[in-house]
């Protein structure tokens, strides 16, 4: 650090073990004052990676899978899939006679498995009573402060293929 | 205390030793006077000097300490060595122009006048200053001095050091400042003394 | 008998420096606020949040070494004028 300090009469040393008491007051406050710039250095080089990082970053491929036919499930009923590695655990629910929506199993509160409630017609964590919408994976109630992750459906023929996820 | 200063005046020394027998009184450095006594020329006169430590503005007893033991407070005080720190080394003792500092043996630590800093933080004047008769050795006011023929000076000169110092010497009216040479005053064997008379 | 009250003046540039210090707290706290959301931000898969996050972080530190120069030049003054005698 020896480049940032201004140019002094007297060495480091006299300075930081010097004779007048009133001095020591001032050695310690600069010390704790450069830790102190050295920590806010830090935080700029941490932002400063996370730029880097995020310049990185390719945007995210997703495999094209099937995962249930059309007719497969009953209205109001779910299966449980996953996508897109077999760690995701995802839902589908087929809410009308051609509707089916897919979001991911994982409760974005603490990563509880969400299931379907018919009688609420929503998506419900049982953990800590977070509450999802069943149309867009909203948050409707409960500590969860970001919605679910959505599984975009494809229809081709009978067949329902997951393309992507959103959010 | 605030407005006060500390003269001393050689000259007005009588060699009583009230301040030597007042400084010795003290419970703080367990009965051993702290104040500088001489004689000047005891061989031709009966003049004596009382001196305290003249609490330099840049001490050159703390600044050769090598275990920074003795300090300078903000009140401008020099005190006695720290007695954790201080390795009875003589360094301060060897070092201070004035001869000032004491190396206390028994305790293995140097001591020297702290301007009755238990006495002056509970707003007393030093104790020397109060018993001393004719007042050479003086806690006074400037305004107190100024009937005086001598002026109060503050610097010295030992060689090609200049030292400021918070006590200040009364000195002859036309001095700027005290300018010793070491040698001027180097004491002289008989056969030298016989060799120049 | 004089005062005994009386104290020696109080050091000069103690208070400018604590000042200085109380700032450059507060702009590390915001400072840790910011790198913390930049975080959660790029790791929810937003990526147009880090470069402005990264700007202020750096214009904050900007101001904490200007800071940290402005302790270091007071220290250094009032040393300077303790040792030519004019702070007695």
């Amino acid at each position: 650090m020896r480049w940032l300090r201004r140019v002094s009469s007297e060495p480091l040393w006299k300075e930081e073990f010097s004779v007048h008491t009133a001095d020591e007051r001032y050695v310690t406050r600069r010390q704790l004052t450069k830790f102190l710039v050295l920590t806010s250095l830090g935080m700029f080089v941490g932002n400063i990676w996370i730029v880097i990082r995020s310049l990185l970053r390719k945007p995210p491929s997703f495999p094209q899978r099937v995962v249930a036919t059309h007719g497969e499930i009953p209205v109001g009923g779910v299966k449980l899939f996953t996508y897109p590695a077999d760690e995701d655990h995802c839902i589908l629910i087929r809410t009308g006679d051609s509707a089916y929506v897919a979001y991911s199993q994982t409760c974005t509160h603490l990563s509880c498995a969400v299931y379907y409630s018919r009688e609420n017609d929503r998506l419900e964590c049982p953990c800590h009573q977070g509450f999802f919408s069943i149309k867009d994976g909203a948050v409707l109630q409960g500590p969860p402060s970001r919605p679910l992750p959505r599984i975009v459906l494809e229809v081709r023929g009978d067949q329902l293929i997951a393309s992507e996820v959103k959010g | 205390m605030f407005g006060y200063e500390f003269y001393v005046d050689p000259s007005r020394c009588i060699g009583c030793r009230s301040c030597v027998q007042a400084c010795e009184e003290c419970e703080t450095h367990r009965g051993k006077s702290m104040i500088n006594f001489d004689f000047v020329e005891r061989r031709e006169s009966i003049r004596s000097a009382a001196y305290v430590c003249w609490h330099c503005d840049e001490p050159t007893c703390a600044q050769v300490c090598p275990a920074d033991a003795i300090k300078k407070g903000e009140d401008g005080i020099v005190h006695s060595s720290l007695k954790p720190r201080c390795i009875a080394c003589n360094n301060c003792v060897v070092a201070c122009p004035f001869g000032i500092p004491k190396m206390m043996i028994p305790e293995q630590q140097m001591m020297k006048c702290d301007m009755c800093y238990d006495r002056m933080s509970i707003g007393k004047r030093p104790m020397c200053a109060t018993v001393c008769p004719s007042q050479a050795l003086a806690y006074v006011k400037p305004e107190d001095l100024v009937h005086r023929r001598e002026k109060p000076t503050n610097v010295f000169y030992f060689g090609t050091q200049k030292i400021t110092t918070k006590v200040y010497m009364m000195a002859p009216a036309d001095r700027e400042g005290i300018a010793l040479d070491v040698m001027d005053y180097m004491w002289e064997e008989d056969h030298e003394m016989a060799e120049t008379s | 008998m004089p005062n005994s009250t009386d104290l020696p003046p109080p050091s000069r540039g103690l208070t400018a420096i604590s000042g200085a210090m109380s700032l450059i707290a507060v702009l590390l706290i915001v400072q840790i606020w910011l790198l913390s959301s930049a975080l959660e931000s790029f790791l929810a898969g937003n990526q147009h949040t880090a470069v402005p996050a990264a700007i202020f972080s750096g214009l904050m530190f900007l101001a904490c070494l200007g800071l940290y120069f402005f302790v270091d030049h007071t220290d250094l003054e009032v040393r300077s004028t303790r040792d030519r005698g004019e702070d007695r």
